[in-house]
């Protein structure tokens, strides 16, 4: 069973002169365990369908599935979402942040205290609970983002485009150490971004998206062998694979 | 400058201007019939805190006070949050909320007397209008300072909506609250002793003015410190509280 199935998603967003089309025909499966990055250009669409499988917002047509069942509200239990930069609650430590899921569903104190750490922990931040975001580096806030996402032991975790806002060598750094996260929880990981070089260096496939309205218009498969490493970047196989998505990506519209 | 050296500086300014305020009028620098020296002020203010009538004022202006704030705060902080909350009340009511906000409220006092007479209700209504439309305004940019991002946040994490304002919407809206409730105190407290001076029978501000008119300057003087002290005191409070909630904001 796929852990994630979409079927035939269309959106349309009410305008001024009626209805503009963002999401056009969308099917896609993703294998339970797979890494799925999704690109696109700016106004595809891409974070509305990622909003769509969190349930945060609702799609005019079509089904999603998630673990074999509709996903029509959050649910975060089986999906974990992690946002762009700023996304924590500044009021609250990192702990408190991380164990936020836990407390709204009700968790006794000691458990979610345990649970949290033990996330903190998984992401790297082991001694760094009791600081406060404004406290922490734009790196490590996205580690606390990626530890409450996983709080719950969701089996999906949607990411949207959240390394944007990080300098370069964090971004490096926060690609590898995301899947080194992955290989140790082996969760179904849809992440989106701008970056081609994180799409492909991250991936097991990728999804290219055309301009609104937004469908896929390509699906790569990315064999590059794991653990994937630094180095890789800068091997023919690896510029070829960017290359293609960026071939799709730079196609004027209507050319596809 | 260090911190030290700042707090130094703050305390050398408050001792000259207590000094000069004992010394001056005391050697004829300052004519004392204007300006009564420090140390006649605090003697008299001590002589008029033993005094019944003094006590009876103290007690009808406070509890004038409290009454206006527990009414004007929650009224406003409710219409405040509806007219940032629900679009169309906003997009309505807002303009009106602006323009009467900007007219000073003192002019309106006569007709507070008109239809309130000069007793208590009158200070109430009067204090309790004139602090309305700060509350108003400040709970609307409470409301605003929000962030979308963060209730985005706690829906994916399965909040339902009382949990969202609970965890959500009041701590983010907290510090600005706080804020909003010591300025508010300020208009409050004017508003009554503008009331009381106007036009009462008791009150400190009715003997704030009384003295005033009888040219009776130590008991004048001894009822300013007194009600800048309340003040200040009641200032400084919420403002220490602001801090310790408010230090995420930086």
């Amino acid at each position: 069973m796929s852990a994630i199935e979409v079927e035939r998603l269309s959106h349309v967003y009410a305008g001024a002169e009626g209805g503009v089309p963002a999401l056009e025909d969308i099917s896609l499966k993703v294998e339970a365990g797979k890494f799925v990055v999704i690109v696109g250009p700016s106004g595809c669409g891409k974070t509305s369908l990622l909003m769509m499988l969190a349930g945060l917002r609702h799609q005019t047509t079509g089904t999603i599935l998630c673990d074999g069942r509709p996903i029509t509200d959050p649910d975060p239990s089986r999906v974990g979402v992690v946002f762009q930069e700023a996304s924590l609650f500044p009021w609250l430590s990192a702990l408190d942040n991380t164990e936020f899921p836990l407390a709204l569903r009700g968790d006794p104190r000691e458990e979610r205290r345990r649970r949290a750490e033990a996330m903190l922990n998984l992401v790297g931040l082991q001694g760094f609970g009791a600081r406060f975001p404004h406290e922490l580096s734009g790196g490590m806030k996205q580690r606390v983002s990626i530890a409450r996402g996983l709080v719950q032991d969701p089996p999906v975790l949607l990411m949207d485009e959240p390394f944007a806002a990080l300098d370069e060598q964090t971004r490096m750094t926060m690609g590898h150490e995301l899947l080194r996260i992955w290989s140790q929880t082996r969760k179904t990981v849809v992440f989106i971004t701008h970056s081609l070089t994180e799409a492909v260096y991250l991936a097991d496939e990728v999804l290219v998206m055309s301009p609104r309205p937004g469908r896929i218009v390509d699906r790569i498969t990315i064999d590059l062998p794991r653990p994937r490493t630094y180095e890789m970047m800068a091997t023919d196989t690896f510029g070829k694979l960017r290359e293609r998505i960026w071939q799709q990506i730079r196609k004027p519209e209507g050319a596809h | 400058m260090t911190q030290a050296q700042i707090i130094a500086a703050r305390l050398a300014l408050l001792a000259a201007v207590l000094a000069a305020w004992a010394l001056l009028p005391k050697y004829g620098v300052l004519d004392p019939r204007l300006l009564p020296a420090l140390g006649d002020v605090l003697e008299m203010l001590v002589k008029q805190l033993g005094r019944p009538l003094v006590h009876e004022a103290i007690g009808v202006t406070a509890l004038e006070v409290i009454v206006a704030f527990v009414i004007a705060v929650p009224l406003g902080a409710a219409i405040g949050v509806a007219a940032a909350e629900f679009e169309y009340f906003g997009q309505i009511f807002k303009p009106m909320l602006f323009y009467v906000f900007s007219v000073p409220k003192s002019i309106f006092l006569p007709m507070f007397i008109l239809v309130f007479g000069i007793g208590f209700p009158q200070k109430v209504a009067y204090a309790a209008f004139s602090t309305v439309f700060i509350v108003i305004m400040s709970a609307t940019a409470a409301v605003e300072s929000v962030k979308a991002d963060h209730v985005l946040v706690a829906r994916s994490c399965g909040a339902t909506r009382a949990q969202i304002l609970l965890r959500v919407y009041v701590p983010s809206m907290f510090p600005v609250l706080l804020e909003a409730l010591r300025i508010s105190m300020i208009f409050n407290f004017t508003g009554v002793m503008i009331a009381e001076m106007y036009a009462s029978r008791t009150g400190i501000g009715h003997l704030i003015a009384n003295w005033g008119e009888n040219y009776q300057m130590p008991e004048l003087f001894a009822g300013v410190i007194l009600l800048a002290v309340v003040a200040i005191c009641f200032n400084e409070a919420v403002r220490a509280l602001e801090a310790r909630v408010s230090k995420w904001r930086t």
